[in-house]
């Protein structure tokens, strides 16, 4: 169904696929309000040589005594030996993530799902339309882009929270301008101290001007603004399997055996998060699917 | 003992008196046998040890919403269709605990179960039954990664499967090409006729285990006797369900057909169909600390996408009515099914229209939606 | 004046709207219209004055401002080249600004006399339809945006004290 399916060197036991593997806090990043990113690494060494992660996929974290969570993967897939996952506090398992110190420790069973395929994709423009706590899961394709500039054409961040203070990962922004990726920030409003943009992020494609036969967009954020800024790059013809969105859904297995994370055909945990949306288009309308 | 070579794919018959030592030969084995039994009014699959324990005489009535015993006093084990019970609860258990953590120092370790395989030797495992069983096969068994419980169970258990002579109100079998009669995958198969059961061998293990019996050569006339009743057997279900094989496009075309809200007004949303529906898999983990929080069990539980919490993430719940979730069940039954293990979910078995409190049933749901689609 | 109308008219032309509509109506534009330099900071317009100028970015940025009590001034857009600042001046429903406008970024803008274009569109059936129509338009892309920032999608989904 898909060709964006990571080849296997995982921390996942074939036949012991629920059982998690070790791993310790090295380092807890507070990034903004009730949001920061956990550093973890493997305690097994062999565990820690024996895995890498594609940009996309995620990690189902363990903490005992309260339950898994899948968090997505944030940091820089060349350097997988620390492992970096942006939380944010939405239930009783992240909650309680967000009281463990530097030196805790936590389970892990990963990685799983599809990935930004932009690895098919050497010379074009790659579009990355985001905002909020949806530009952590793509930050990755971020990473890679700085490593391997030469690989694509120009390399585009669109990206909007809520107010200047909700902007993730403010501090690397320079630092991607200088990469040569064009970073264009826009917040839903602030006070007169913000010198930037005001508007939401699918209106950043009007001050863009873009060739649709030569760009990827990826996009990943609440499914509302996924959908406009996907309005956008149709309007603007970029072809529907160029178009790359990640999904969301209560996981519980990451395997594709529980079936909670079903949208159609599809289990987000295995045939996504990553989708293409020409995959996804006869079910993307359907109300509650 | 009897002359001719009994080998794997042969039948043969044995009088029905014998089958006493069939289950005893089985347990001297080491299984668990498991067979239908009636207990307080009603089938189950409870242990037994002789053929006595079966309900002789007794079919089960079975409409849409009602079930009854009846005991029309005939003389066969084996007639009797199937009650809420189905094998899956033997193969994928209602409630298991995965694992243990304990803490060690600054972390953890965990305590692994060792799944030892229930040898459990499944004793009337009806077509559509048996097909479900091969359904979860595709479902826990999976090359990328299996479920080492189901993985045990399964290599663990002996199963003795009936062909279906006297289909019920509810079944189906025949319109999904599940049933009714066994074609592959057990280890004993038999045919119950008045007098004897046709018995065909399907490995190994079952031949030893017919092997230590009395049997004859399985006449051109029982043969025959069998093939009548099973044909015959196709024209008297109870249900009929209209080209299957069109229900995945069909229904992922019609997401948005009116007949889902009509469904809806009916269903009540309280899962009974996933839990007696031999196919249905989904689980749920619970996480079942001490009272120090110094051990921790993972526990695998039974789930149903009727379920409210099922589809729950962080601030809401992406289907919030029971019009989108008996459409999760249904589309994924017999469309997402086919994509994902490529075999439609459903096996004709008829439990989820007759035990269904409202009386719903999916030959006709699947039907009204297919009637107004145009080709 | 001479080389100011050829800066005008240049610069007029960057603009797609103006790429697209006969050269009669261009010069009627162009006599109702100049180009103003604004520094960071400076104020274009606030709340409450008469709406007297339609204005367009040509470089830099334009804050849209509303001064709330107690919160202060509350940016709700901003307008980057090519944007319309101010268009509610053209149609006007209650008159005067029921905005503030600031240069955020130092920038170049043109600003079209409101009340003569009224009139020209008025005398002009013809060019009335093509300014109305841009306007809409602008008016369709605000309303997008200021119902997307209404949704507040990028807010927290669990509230405190909810079930979770």
């Amino acid at each position: 169904m898909t060709t964006n399916i990571a080849p296997k060197k995982t921390a996942v036991h074939p036949n012991e696929p629920m059982q998690p593997n070790w791993a310790e806090i090295t380092d807890i990043q507070p990034e903004t309000a009730g949001i920061a990113t956990f550093w973890l690494r493997f305690k097994d060494p062999s565990v820690r040589a024996g895995y890498s992660f594609k940009p996309g996929q995620f990690n189902m974290l363990y903490l005992p005594g309260y339950g898994e969570s899948a968090i997505s993967i944030s940091s820089d897939p060349e350097k997988p030996e620390m492992i970096g996952h942006s939380i944010r506090i939405t239930g009783n398992v992240t909650k309680n993530i967000a009281r463990l110190r530097v030196g805790d420790e936590i389970g892990i069973r990963g990685p799983f799902g599809t990935y930004w395929p932009i690895d098919r994709y050497k010379g074009a423009d790659l579009v990355i339309g985001t905002g909020g706590i949806g530009l952590p899961p793509l930050r990755p394709i971020i990473y890679y882009a700085m490593h391997h500039r030469e690989d694509y054409n120009r390399v585009i961040v669109l990206y909007g929270a809520r107010t200047p203070e909700d902007l993730q990962f403010k501090d690397e922004y320079a630092s991607w301008e200088e990469a040569s990726i064009e970073t264009m920030i826009t917040v839903d409003r602030a006070d007169e101290k913000w010198q930037g943009q005001i508007g939401v992020v699918p209106i950043l494609f009007y001050h863009l001007r873009m060739d649709p036969r030569n760009s990827v967009v990826l996009t990943c954020g609440p499914e509302i603004m996924i959908r406009f800024v996907v309005y956008e790059a149709l309007a603007r013809r970029v072809p529907t399997d160029r178009i790359f969105v990640s999904l969301e859904r209560n996981m519980k297995c990451g395997i594709g055996q529980c079936g909670h994370c079903q949208l159609g055909p599809f289990f987000i945990c295995k045939d996504g998060p990553v989708f293409s949306f020409k995959q996804l288009e006869p079910y993307y309308n359907v109300e509650d699917l | 003992m009897s002359e001719i070579s009994l080998e794997v794919g042969s039948t043969v018959a044995i009088t029905k008196d014998q089958f006493d030592k069939l289950l005893q030969s089985l347990q001297k084995m080491g299984y668990l046998t498991i067979g239908p039994k009636i207990l307080d009014d009603a089938l189950t699959y409870s242990p037994i040890s002789a053929l006595a324990d079966l309900p002789q005489g007794y079919i089960s009535e079975q409409d849409a919403g009602s079930y009854r015993l009846v005991n029309t006093g005939h003389t066969r084990y084996f007639d009797i269709t199937p009650g809420a019970k189905t094998w899956k609860e033997f193969l994928f258990p209602p409630r298991t605990t995965l694992f243990t953590v304990k803490r060690n120092g600054n972390g953890w370790v965990v305590e692994k179960e060792d799944y030892q395989g229930k040898p459990y030797a499944l004793i009337g495992v009806r077509a559509c039954e048996l097909a479900a069983i091969h359904i979860q096969d595709k479902v826990f068994l999976r090359k990328d990664c299996s479920d080492p419980i189901y993985q045990a169970n399964r290599q663990a258990a002996f199963i003795l499967s009936v062909d279906c002579l006297h289909p019920g109100g509810t079944c189906f079998c025949h319109s999904m090409g599940t049933g009714p009669q066994n074609s592959v995958g057990f280890d004993i198969n038999i045919t119950e006729l008045n007098d004897v059961f046709l018995v065909k061998i399907g490995s190994e293990a079952g031949r030893m285990v017919i092997g230590e019996l009395q049997f004859t050569p399985a006449s051109a006339f029982l043969m025959q006797a069998a093939k009548l009743g099973l044909d015959e057997a196709c024209n008297l279900m109870g249900r009929e369900l209209l080209n299957p094989h069109k229900l995945p496009s069909i229904l992922l075309d019609n997401l948005d057909h009116p007949q889902w809200e009509n469904v809806a007004k009916r269903c009540l949303s309280c899962a009974s169909c996933t839990q007696v529906c031999p196919t249905c898999f989904c689980w749920d983990i619970h996480e079942k600390p001490d009272l120090t929080n110094s051990s921790s069990q993972r526990v695998r539980v039974w789930d149903s996408c009727f379920n409210p919490d099922y589809s729950y993430i962080a601030g809401g719940n992406t289907r919030p009515n029971t019009m989108s979730r008996y459409r999760q069940w249904l589309t994924h039954k017999f469309a997402s099914w086919h994509h994902q293990f490529e075999v439609i979910g459903c096996v004709g078995c008829g439990r989820c229209i007759t035990w269904c409190p409202a009386g719903i049933d999916i030959t006709e749901e699947t039907a009204a939606i297919a009637m107004e689609t145009v080709e | 004046m001479g080389s100011d109308h050829e800066e005008l008219r240049a610069a007029l032309k960057t603009i797609p709207w103006f790429q697209e509509i006969d050269i009669k109506h261009f010069d009627s534009l162009c006599g109702i219209a100049f180009v103003k330099e604004v520094e960071a900071g400076h104020e274009l317009f606030r709340e409450g004055d008469k709406e007297d100028f339609l204005y367009i970015v040509l470089e830099g940025r334009v804050a849209v401002e509303l001064f709330v009590p107690g919160r202060g001034r509350m940016r709700i857009f901003t307008g980057e080249p090519m944007d319309v600042i101010g268009w509610s001046s053209v149609t006007p429903v209650i008159r005067q600004r029921t905005a503030s406008a600031r240069a955020v970024l130092p920038g170049r803008l043109v600003a079209i006399d409101a009340k003569q274009l009224r009139q020209l569109c008025d005398q002009d059936h013809d060019l009335g339809y093509i300014v109305m129509r841009r306007l809409a338009n602008v008016v369709a892309s605000r309303v997008l945006i200021t119902r997307l920032q209404l949704l507040d999608i990028f807010a927290h989904p669990v509230q405190e004290g909810k079930y979770e």
